[in-house]
């Protein structure tokens, strides 16, 4: 059971991402903000700063792949941007410690990271033409903090849990 | 200089950009269909995410259900006022209805663009990124969903099927930026005015009508429906009304500025339409060789 826990769990995050976009109230914060969950991405985050670089980047290369398959219908975006986040995340936390506050700060500034990587690509390949000046107020900032309200939620029990789970690795 | 290409990360990096690049213009192509394993994927997601969608469905329609209860009253008020017009519009249309069946009795017309075959569908899911601005539905390719079909809500035009798998299709909607995707439209007046949808404005939300001759006179509040032009499409699908019209970069055409009938941002259940009227071979369209040659 404990080895499936990490895949369920990534899992049930990528298909809540679709469902809170689909029932996400639209007058929150004003009419006119994009709001872009990525609690995915934010759980890998956490794996691979409280497990490890490996199994982050690992993880992070497969969801990535899921969410382009299942949701993007463009191979490539996800699949690259989030193994590669992942992997400067886990440079960063050599020179850092793994708390909580530096797990929270660094892991929001890969969340912004990933938007802007993801907006610039699709203003490569044409999918967008927005500016960036109005990218950042339509599309950036609100992300950026429903991230950090998500964070703050989650990033507790995310870190209890990987933290058990290394434990029961090094047990085994 | 060596080292440089030594360096084992670098040489991932660079192979992984490759590959990237490789990946997207893959599936950037205008694709006839999803590759198997692509479909595999998506249609065990498409599984899972109908069996979450439906227990939270139900959720979120008890809650919408308290909240429409604050407003009822006013509610009531204003349906009661238009309900006396619906009598006798009603009646109207019943008369019109008759009439145009008798004339085309008479013409020995038996189909027209307007005839379609509505296909009802759920939401189950939606693209969290939204710059892919894209719904997944629980109908597909075995109960007849057929790529490029119309996609409508009762309030009007949403967007088109983009990709079908066995269980389950992915909806492009109209808000969505992508020049491949442009639809006939007629503006509603006095005269039939064409145009193409192309676009979206997605800082005012509006969607815009280009391509419309600069002669044409179109006013605020005209309604915009589809034509069925375009070949797939039926006509006559409601996509909006006429918020703005502003003469076009070069001053030999106008573009409305149009509202769109349904909101983009709120679709729990959809209708795939499709229409009964054979559609014109492509070959006869764009391909064949030139007469006389």
């Amino acid at each position: 059971m404990k080895k499936f826990l990490l895949p369920l769990l990534f899992l049930f995050l990528l298909i809540f991402e679709s469902i809170f976009v689909q029932y996400l109230p639209d007058g929150i914060l004003g009419k006119d903000r994009i709001l872009v969950p990525h609690f995915l991405f934010v759980a890998l985050l956490f794996l691979t700063i409280f497990v490890g670089k490996k199994k982050g980047v690992i993880y992070a290369a497969i969801f990535g792949l899921l969410f382009d398959v299942i949701y993007v219908e463009i191979i490539g975006i996800y699949l690259f941007l989030y193994p590669f986040i992942s992997y400067l995340v886990s440079k960063i936390m050599h020179i850092m410690q793994a708390n909580f506050i530096i797990a929270f700060l660094v892991s929001l500034f890969a969340v912004a990271l990933l938007e802007v990587g993801v907006y610039e690509m699709d203003y490569l390949i044409h999918v967008t033409n927005l500016d960036f000046m109005s990218f950042l107020t339509l599309r950036f900032y609100p992300t950026v903090v429903l991230n950090a309200a998500f964070i703050i939620l989650a990033g507790y029990p995310l870190k209890r849990l990987f933290e058990n789970h290394l434990e029961s690795l090094r047990d085994e | 200089m060596p080292q440089f290409f030594l360096n084992k990360r670098l040489i991932i990096l660079l192979v992984s950009i490759i590959v990237l690049v490789a990946l997207i213009g893959f599936s950037l192509r205008e694709r006839e269909k999803l590759t198997w394993p692509e479909q595999f994927i998506k249609d065990t997601a498409g599984w899972v995410q109908s069996l979450v969608s439906k227990p939270t469905n139900y959720v979120a329609g008890f809650f919408e259900n308290l909240q429409d209860l604050t407003n009822t009253y006013e509610e009531n008020k204003e349906l009661k006022s238009r309900i006396e017009n619906l009598v006798s519009l009603e009646a109207e249309v019943q008369e019109l209805k008759k009439d145009n069946k008798e004339l085309r009795d008479i013409l020995g017309e038996k189909e027209t663009l307007r005839d379609l075959k509505p296909l009802p569908a759920t939401v189950i899911g939606r693209n969290p990124d939204r710059w892919h601005e894209m719904i997944i539905i629980d109908k597909g390719n075995l109960q007849g969903v057929k790529k490029n079909m119309a996609v409508v809500t009762a309030s009007g035009l949403i967007g088109k099927v983009k990709s079908v798998t066995q269980f389950s299709s992915t909806v492009q909607l109209l808000s969505a930026m992508d020049p491949k995707n442009r639809i006939s439209a007629i503006v509603q007046g006095t005269t039939d005015v064409y145009g193409l949808v192309e676009g979206y404005d997605k800082e005012k939300k509006l969607l815009m009508v280009k391509a419309i001759p600069s002669s044409a006179k179109i006013e605020k509040g005209q309604t915009v429906i589809t034509s069925g032009l375009g070949g797939i499409f039926p006509k006559g699908l409601m996509i909006g009304k006429v918020v703005e019209v502003k003469p076009d970069q070069y001053g030999l055409n106008q573009t409305a500025l149009v509202k769109p009938g349904a909101d983009f941002y709120d679709i729990k259940s959809v209708m795939v339409t499709k229409r009964l009227m054979a559609e014109p071979d492509q070959n006869d369209l764009t391909g064949g060789k030139e007469e006389g040659s």
